[in-house]
């Protein structure tokens, strides 16, 4: 089971982060402030961290750069206040892993760890090819074929679906779609990326075949 | 002056700054008061002189006359021919008439009409007294008459040079006085007037960071204590005063923000635990998806508002790049198509190559992506929606976001960059009606220009970018 430590002096967001986390299976423990979250951020247990960038006694972006350099690799979650795009810059430099902002809503916030945790879990050698049920995805070629069938997308298309592939069984939300396939960070509408899911989907499974993008109620998609 | 005929060639535009500035208005105020004074003043030295030498005259015509008088006859002529001879400078003229002012001798060959004898002398129109080619080229003399013992009348008409040239020098002065003071005044004038101009223009410049939202800029003050000081401190007083005001009213929205965000953070996360516990044949499952989906909604609208505030309190443009146009639209276009095309609408893209402008590549994105999202969100099924960039005029590249939805209304178009504007019922979709003010935001953060045209027929949003100068 995962452990994650979050770093946050809102009692009630605290509370929301953990109880969520735990209805996704992850184990939470919390600190209210900076030195005391520096201090257990250092123990190798966690699996990933969630750091307010507003905190009191050391600030959020100091914790985290301080972390890198001791060598510490635990995936960081940022959260902050405003949407501020200069801070979310500054954080990732810093050495955050991802960045979130409130309001966000919970089930996005534990998606992202979840990635993370994966992301983190996956750091070994670069692998040339992604299987998921019999759907194949050679990354050196840039193919992908369902089961025999050879599937032809456009590079958008082809981008999306590695996407998916990378992170099987793990719900993934349209920001973090948006965020990872086209690397922007706006709200482009719910709409635009149901379409191009629907176009990809369209390609991936044929008449018959069970299919294997699945959409979440509410979230997002899951692959297989 | 129409404004638009000023602005027309830069020449006149230039000379109409001049023309404007206070201290050229003043100083064509003194110079015209300069002028009616020294008119007055050489008049009446003009005036003066002439009185004075036509009075001189009357004496001497009297003086003259007193003395003839009391000639006899034969010496009378004689002296009255020496009197023509001997004064050439001057002009004389005479005339003896008899008793019923029958002429008998001189210049003067008929009596003029309306002439008292034995009085002072008159002056009179020159073509009264004498008339052929011993006229003189004066317009008046100066005439007397008087009766010898004898009966007859004698009449003497004298003009003296003088009190004409005296007239005519006094206007070349009058003239050359003007040319030598005038010129050179205005002249001096305009270079007085390049200090304060050149002040001005270092204002303006301190005045564009502000426009654009940095209000801690402020005037620069001389240590002159001038008109233009003393203006830029009340600026800067002013300045000091929006600043606070703005920042109180900022801080009642963070604070705001602040207090909304735990419950609406809330709220969300336990709609989403109730809907995680209930299973899919619950009769309440669609209401609580609902209820999830439209606190979503107000999520969005929130992250969108402080998007917007976000956007118009940066300052800075460190994250300007060269970004080509061409590139940036045709990743728009990929992001939108199959949008477009799911909607039935067809989607064209036109962008001329080597389009280059300084922007922050991802706000120029999110600019373009809700323009076309929005274009293909009010357009019906069967339109088209066109998306391209050419070189336009100044310099400038125009984007254009086309399309052949309903358009917009032109008494409501100034609105539509407002926030929370959504055309009426006919457009309620299902967007917050922010996504036009982040693009407006967006826009005046990079000095781009915003337009509409069209309505009946369709949109055409068009946003114009100074190009970037070639390096």
């Amino acid at each position: 089971m995962p452990h994650i430590l979050v770093i946050e002096d809102d009692e009630i967001t605290a509370r929301e982060i953990v109880l969520e986390l735990a209805a996704h299976g992850i184990s939470a423990e919390r600190v209210h402030d900076g030195e005391r979250g520096f201090e257990r951020a250092l123990e190798p247990h966690f699996d990933a961290i969630t750091l307010d960038l507003m905190l009191p006694g050391m600030d959020g972006l100091t914790l985290v750069k301080q972390l890198r350099e001791r060598g510490v690799t635990t995936p960081v979650l940022m959260i902050s206040a405003l949407g501020d795009v200069d801070e979310r810059v500054r954080g990732l430099r810093a050495g955050g892993d991802d960045y979130l902002t409130k309001p966000f809503a919970p089930d996005e916030m534990a998606a992202r760890i979840e990635v993370l945790l994966r992301r983190h879990r996956q750091e070994q050698p670069a692998q040339t090819k992604l299987r998921v049920a019999d759907l194949e995805l050679d990354m050196i070629s840039r193919t992908a074929r369902r089961g025999n069938r050879e599937l032809t997308l456009l590079p958008t298309e082809y981008r999306l679906l590695e996407f998916l592939m990378r992170y099987p069984g793990q719900v993934l939300t349209r920001a973090m779609i948006f965020e990872s396939v086209w690397g922007l960070r706006f709200d482009p509408g719910t709409n635009l990326i149901d379409v191009h899911i629907a176009r990809l989907r369209r390609k991936v499974d044929n008449d018959g075949e069970a299919s294997l993008i699945r959409t979440m109620r509410g979230s997002g998609y899951r692959l297989g | 002056m129409d404004r638009g005929t000023v602005l027309a060639s830069p020449a006149a535009r230039n000379l109409s700054i001049h023309w404007r500035a206070t201290t050229s208005r003043l100083l064509l105020a003194y110079g015209v008061f300069f002028v009616i004074w020294g008119m007055v003043l050489l008049g009446y030295i003009y005036w003066e002189t002439r009185h004075y030498l036509e009075t001189r005259t009357d004496l001497q015509l009297k003086q003259q006359i007193t003395y003839l008088r009391s000639l006899d006859e034969d010496h009378m002529l004689l002296a009255l021919h020496d009197y023509v001879i001997l004064e050439r400078t001057n002009y004389n003229a005479w005339g003896l008439f008899d008793s019923h002012k029958k002429w008998l001798y001189g210049d003067v060959l008929q009596f003029p009409s309306g002439l008292a004898i034995d009085s002072d002398s008159v002056r009179m129109p020159t073509e009264q007294v004498i008339s052929g080619p011993f006229a003189p080229p004066t317009p008046m003399l100066s005439v007397i008459a008087t009766r010898l013992g004898n009966g007859e009348v004698l009449v003497l008409a004298h003009t003296t040079r003088i009190a004409a040239r005296v007239g005519g020098i006094i206007l070349h002065a009058l003239w050359w006085g003007f040319s030598f003071t005038l010129v050179p005044g205005l002249i001096g004038g305009l270079i007085l007037n390049r200090g304060p101009r050149r002040r001005i223009r270092q204002i303006e410049s301190a005045t564009q960071p502000i426009m654009r939202g940095d209000l801690r800029q402020r005037l620069p003050v001389s240590n002159r204590g001038d008109e233009l000081d003393r203006l830029a401190a009340i600026v800067n007083d002013m300045l000091d005063q929006i600043e606070r005001l703005m920042g109180e009213v900022k801080g009642v929205c963070d604070n705001i923000a602040h207090d909304l965000r735990t419950p609406l953070t809330r709220l969300r996360s336990q709609l989403y635990r109730v809907q995680q516990e209930l299973s899919e044949d619950n009769p309440h499952a669609s209401l609580i998806e609902r209820c999830a989906s439209d606190v979503d909604e107000v999520l969005a609208r929130f992250r969108a508002l402080l998007r917007i505030s976000e956007l118009e309190d940066r300052r800075r443009r460190e994250g300007f790049v060269a970004v080509d146009l061409g590139e940036t639209l045709e990743r728009v276009y990929e992001l939108y198509a199959p949008l477009a095309e799911d909607q039935q609408l067809q989607f064209d893209l036109h962008a001329e190559p080597g389009l280059v402008v300084q922007a922050d590549p991802d706000l120029l994105f999110e600019a373009l992506g809700n323009l076309v999202g929005n274009a293909i969100k009010f357009t019906p099924a069967g339109g088209t929606v066109t998306l391209s960039a050419a070189l336009g005029d100044a310099g400038r590249a125009h984007i254009e976001v086309a399309d052949s939805g309903p358009g917009i209304p032109e008494e409501l178009r100034h609105a539509v960059w407002q926030r929370f504007y959504r055309g009426d019922s006919s457009r309620d979709g299902s967007g917050h009606g922010l996504g036009l003010s982040i693009v407006a935001a967006i826009a005046k953060l990079h000095d781009f220009e915003l337009s509409i045209d069209g309505g009946g027929t369709g949109t055409r949003m068009g946003m114009d970018c100074p190009l970037q100068a070639a390096s």
